[in-house]
C-alpha cells in the first residue's frame, strides 16, 4: 500500500513534467522521420524503385548526338536513364558534376570502346552506375556474339545461362513491409527498430536521476528516507512508474512501427530484452544520483553515461569484425535485431541474453546496496 | 572590464571542481571512442566497392542450400547470409516454420549442363512472411549474376575462336568522392568539432537559474556590478571553458591523424559559433523560473540549433548550394576540407553569428535587469515582448 502511495506520487510528478511529455512527442517525430529517411534513401539508391516511382528524371547522362539510334543508346534507354544529347561533348564535360551524373563516350566502329565519366559525389551515382553497367554489359555481350555470327536463339541462351525460379510459400501471412527492398530492411531492422524501442529507457534514466537529485536539492530526500518503508520499497516505488511508462512507450512504438509497415516479430522476447536493458539503465540512473550533489552534475554524468551506452549498444550493429562475431551476438541490440525480424523463435538464442541478465542484476544489486548505504549515512 | 571579476570567480569555481575535471576526462574518453569508431567505420566502408551507410550485421538473413556440387554455396556472401547446407526435404519444413528465410536448390549436375550448352534452372523458395526476403533475394541475384557472366564467357570462348572475338574496352573515370564517404568523413569531423558547444548548456543554466533557485541572485545583484557585467562575466567563463575544450579536441584530432586543413581558422569559427549558442542559452536561463523549465527550453532550442547547423551542411555536400553557407558548420567543413573559399562566403555565416550573438546577449541582459524576472512573479511572455517594444500597460483609474 505504501509502495502504491509512493509510486502514485512519482507517477504524478512524471506526468506533470513538461519536458518528459515533450520528449515523448519528440520520439514520435523521430519514428516518422527515421522511417521517411529510410524510405527516401532506399528509393535513391535502388534503380528498381526509381523506375517504379518514375523518379528517373534526375538520372541525367550526357552522350553524343551522333550515337542516336545505336545499340548502346537503346540499351541505355531500356534502363530508363534520362539521356541528354550533345553536339559538342566538351559542353557535356562542363555539365558533369552539376547537371549530369555521367558522360558516356563511344569510340567509332569497329572497336566501339566505351569511356564513361561519372560524378561519384552525386546522390544518384549508385543507381546511375548500376544502370550504365547493365546497359554496357549487354552491349558488350551482344557485340561479341554478333561479331561471331551466332544465331539469335543461341545469343539469347548465352545472355541468360541461368534462370532463377522464385517460389513463394506462406503467402497467406505475407510480410506487410512498407518497402520490400534490401536497403530498407537492413537500415530499419538493423538500426531503427532497436534504437526506437530503447529510446524511452534513455529518457527514463534521466528522469529517475532528476527525481532523486531533485529530492535532495529540495531537501525532501531525508523526509522520504524517514518514511517507514524499506530501502528496496523506496527504490521500487521510485522506479516503478517511470519503468512502466517507458515499457508502455516501447510497446506502443513497436505497435506503431507495425502499423507503419515494419512488422515486429517476437514481441514478448523483445519486451523481456527491454525489461533487462531498462533495469540496467534505470539502475545506472539511481547509482549516478547517489554520487552527485546537484542537478548540473547529474545531467552531465547521465549524458556521458548514455553516450557510452549508445556506443556499446549501437556501434556493434555497424561493425564487421569476424573475430568478434560470437561476442557481438551477446549485445542485446544485436539480439533485438534478430528477434524483431524473424517470424520464428529459436529457444536456443536465449542463451545470448544471459550476460545482459547478469549485468542488469548486478547493476540493480549495486543500486540497492548503495541506496541502503546512502540511507544509513543520511539518517 | 568589471565583468572579468565574475568570469574569474566562475572559472575558479569550475576548474577547481574535481567533478568537473572528471567530466572533462570522461568527455575526452568519449572523443577517443568516437575517433576509433570513426576510423574503423571508414576502414570498413572504404574496403567495399559499393559504399553504403547501412548496418552491417553479419548473418542477418538465413538461407538453406541444397547443393551437392558446391555450384552456388561457395559464391554466396557469407558475411550477410547465415548459410546452411541441407537436404531439400528437411529444408522445406524449416522454411514453412519460418526457421530460414529461403532455400536455394541447385541442379543435380550443373557441370554437365554447362558443357552441353543447357540453360541451368535454379529454384529459390522464399518465405513471404519473412521481412528479410529482399536481403536474400538481393544476395542470390548478385551471386547468380556473377555465375552467369562466368558461364557466358566460358560458352563464348568455346564457340568463337579468340581472334574473332570483338570485345569493346570499357573504362570508367570517377570524379569526386562517394557521397556516403563524404558524409561520414566531413560530417563526423564537423560533429566532433561542434560537440563541445552543446556540452556546457547545463553550466549556463546552473550559473543563472542556479542563482535564482539558491536565492543567491539578490547578493550578486547587490554587488557593485552592473547587470550586463554579471551576464557577460558568467557567459565569458563558459565560452573560455569551451575554448579550452575545443582546443584540446582539435589538437587530439590532429595528433590522431585526422586531416584538418587550416586548424587555426577552423578553431576560430567554431569558437565564434559558441558565442550565439551561449547567448541563446543565456536567454533561456534568464527567462526560466527553475531548472525544469530551462531544460525544456534548452532541449527544444538545441534541437533547432543542431538542425540549423547540420541540415545546410548536409545539403552542401549533396547539392553544393551556396545558400547552405548560412550554417557555420558548412563553412568549417569547407575550410577543413581545403576548399577555396572567397571572402563573400565568410560574410553570411559571420554576419549571422554576430547578429544572433548581439540580439541574444542584449535580450538576456534586458531580461536580467528586470526584478520580476529574478525575484518574481515572472510576467507572461506577451507582456515581456510588449515591454521590449515600448508598449506600456494601460492603467485604469
Amino acid at each position: 500500500m505504501k509502495l502504491m502511495v509512493l509510486s502514485k506520487k512519482e507517477a504524478q510528478d512524471i506526468l506533470t513534467n513538461k519536458i518528459y511529455i515533450l520528449l515523448v512527442f519528440v520520439q514520435i517525430f523521430i519514428i516518422f522521420g527515421a522511417l521517411g529517411l529510410g524510405m527516401v534513401s532506399s528509393v535513391v539508391t535502388d534503380p528498381g524503385l526509381l523506375d517504379k516511382y518514375g523518379a528517373t528524371s534526375s538520372l541525367k547522362v550526357g552522350i553524343s548526338e551522333d550515337l542516336k539510334n545505336t545499340s548502346i543508346v537503346n540499351n541505355l534507354k531500356d534502363q530508363n536513364l534520362n539521356l541528354v544529347f550533345f553536339k559538342d561533348m566538351e559542353e557535356a564535360d562542363k555539365q558533369l558534376g552539376s547537371q549530369l551524373v555521367a558522360v558516356i563516350r563511344v569510340s567509332p566502329p569497329p572497336e566501339e570502346n566505351i569511356l564513361f565519366q561519372s560524378d561519384t559525389s552525386n546522390p544518384f551515382y549508385p543507381a546511375v552506375s548500376e544502370k550504365i553497367n547493365s546497359a554496357v554489359d549487354k552491349f558488350k555481350l551482344e557485340k561479341k556474339l554478333k561479331s561471331a555470327g551466332i544465331s539469335e536463339d543461341l545469343i539469347e541462351k548465352i545472355e541468360n545461362p541461368i534462370i532463377l525460379n522464385k517460389i513463394t510459400i506462406n503467402n497467406d501471412n505475407l510480410s506487410d513491409l512498407a518497402m520490400n527492398t534490401s536497403y530498407f530492411v537492413e537500415i530499419i531492422y538493423g538500426f531503427i527498430v532497436p534504437f526506437v524501442l530503447l529510446l524511452p529507457f534513455f529518457l527514463a534514466s534521466n528522469i529517475v536521476t532528476d527525481s532523486i537529485v531533485g529530492e535532495r536539492e529540495r531537501k525532501t530526500f531525508e523526509i522520504l528516507l524517514m518514511a517507514p518503508v524499506s530501502s528496496s520499497m523506496v527504490i521500487i516505488g521510485k522506479i516503478l512508474p517511470i519503468f512502466s511508462f517507458a515499457m508502455i512507450q516501447g510497446i506502443t512504438w513497436a505497435i506503431l512501427l507495425d502499423i507503419l509497415g515494419v512488422p515486429i516479430y517476437n514481441l514478448f522476447i523483445l519486451i523481456l530484452i527491454m525489461i533487462l536493458v531498462g533495469l540496467a539503465f534505470i539502475g545506472f540512473g539511481i547509482l549516478i544520483s547517489m554520487f552527485v550533489d546537484s542537478t548540473k552534475e547529474a545531467n552531465s554524468a547521465i549524458t556521458l553515461t548514455l553516450m557510452f551506452a549508445s556506443f556499446i549498444l549501437f556501434i556493434p550493429l555497424f561493425m564487421k569484425v569476424p573475430y568478434f562475431e560470437s561476442i557481438l551476438n551477446f549485445i542485446p541490440t544485436v539480439l533485438m535485431v534478430k528477434m524483431a525480424s524473424s517470424p520464428s523463435f529459436e529457444p536456443s538464442s536465449m542463451i545470448y541474453l544471459i550476460p545482459t541478465f547478469l549485468l542488469s542484476t548486478l547493476i540493480f544489486g549495486l543500486t540497492v546496496r548503495y541506496f541502503r548505504h546512502e540511507r544509513a549515512i543520511r539518517l | 572590464m568589471r565583468f572579468l571579476k565574475i568570469t574569474k570567480w566562475e572559472l575558479k569555481n569550475t576548474l577547481s571542481s574535481k567533478k568537473f575535471i572528471t567530466i572533462i576526462i570522461l568527455q575526452f574518453g568519449l572523443l577517443i571512442l568516437m575517433m576509433s569508431f570513426f576510423n574503423m567505420f571508414i576502414g570498413s566502408i572504404e574496403s567495399e566497392d559499393g559504399i553504403s551507410l547501412s548496418p552491417s550485421l553479419s548473418k542477418f538473413a538465413s538461407i538453406d542450400v541444397s547443393d551437392n556440387n558446391s555450384f552456388i554455396i561457395t559464391n554466396l556472401n557469407k558475411e550477410v547470409l547465415d548459410i546452411r547446407l541441407v537436404d531439400y526435404n528437411n529444408s522445406l519444413k524449416r522454411l514453412r516454420d519460418g526457421k530460414t528465410t529461403a532455400i536455394i536448390v541447385s541442379p543435380e549436375n550443373p557441370r554437365e549442363k554447362i558443357e552441353s550448352f543447357q540453360t541451368i534452372n535454379i529454384d529459390l523458395y522464399i518465405n513471404s512472411e519473412d521481412p528479410k526476403q529482399s536481403v536474400v533475394l538481393n544476395e542470390v541475384n548478385s551471386t547468380l549474376e556473377a555465375l552467369s557472366t562466368s558461364i557466358s564467357d566460358e560458352w563464348i570462348n568455346s564457340l568463337i575462336p579468340p581472334e574473332k572475338i570483338v570485345d569493346p574496352e570499357v573504362k570508367e573515370e570517377k570524379k569526386g568522392e562517394f557521397l556516403p564517404l563524404q558524409i561520414i568523413k566531413k560530417m563526423m569531423i564537423a560533429i566532433l568539432l561542434f560537440l563541445p558547444l552543446f556540452l556546457f548548456g547545463n553550466m549556463v543554466v546552473d550559473s543563472i537559474v542556479g542563482e535564482k533557485e539558491r536565492k543567491t541572485g539578490e547578493i550578486i545583484i547587490a554587488m557593485p556590478l552592473s547587470h550586463s557585467d554579471i551576464i557577460m562575466g558568467k557567459n565569458l567563463a563558459i565560452i573560455l571553458i569551451i575554448a579550452l575544450q575545443t582546443a584540446i579536441w582539435i589538437i587530439t584530432l590532429l595528433i590522431a591523424g585526422f586531416n584538418i586543413k587550416n586548424p587555426q581558422l577552423v578553431y576560430l569559427i567554431v569558437l565564434l559559433t559558441s558565442v550565439p549558442i551561449i547567448g541563446i542559452t543565456s536567454v533561456i536561463a534568464t527567462y526560466s523560473k527553475n531548472y525544469k523549465e530551462a531544460e525544456i527550453g534548452l532541449s527544444l532550442v538545441y534541437i533547432i540549433m543542431v538542425g540549423f547547423l547540420i541540415i545546410p551542411a548536409l545539403a552542401y555536400i549533396s547539392t553544393r548550394s551556396l545558400s547552405s553557407n548560412i550554417s557555420p558548420m558548412t563553412l568549417v567543413m569547407r575550410i577543413f576540407s581545403g576548399e577555396a573559399i572567397s571572402g563573400v562566403d565568410f560574410i553570411i555565416p559571420i554576419f549571422s553569428i554576430l547578429m544572433v550573438s548581439l540580439i541574444s546577449f542584449w535580450t538576456s541582459i534586458k531580461l536580467f535587469k528586470r526584478d520580476d524576472m529574478v525575484f518574481g512573479p515572472r510576467p507572461n511572455l506577451i507582456r515581456i515582448i510588449m515591454d521590449f517594444l515600448g508598449i506600456k500597460k494601460r492603467e485604469f483609474k
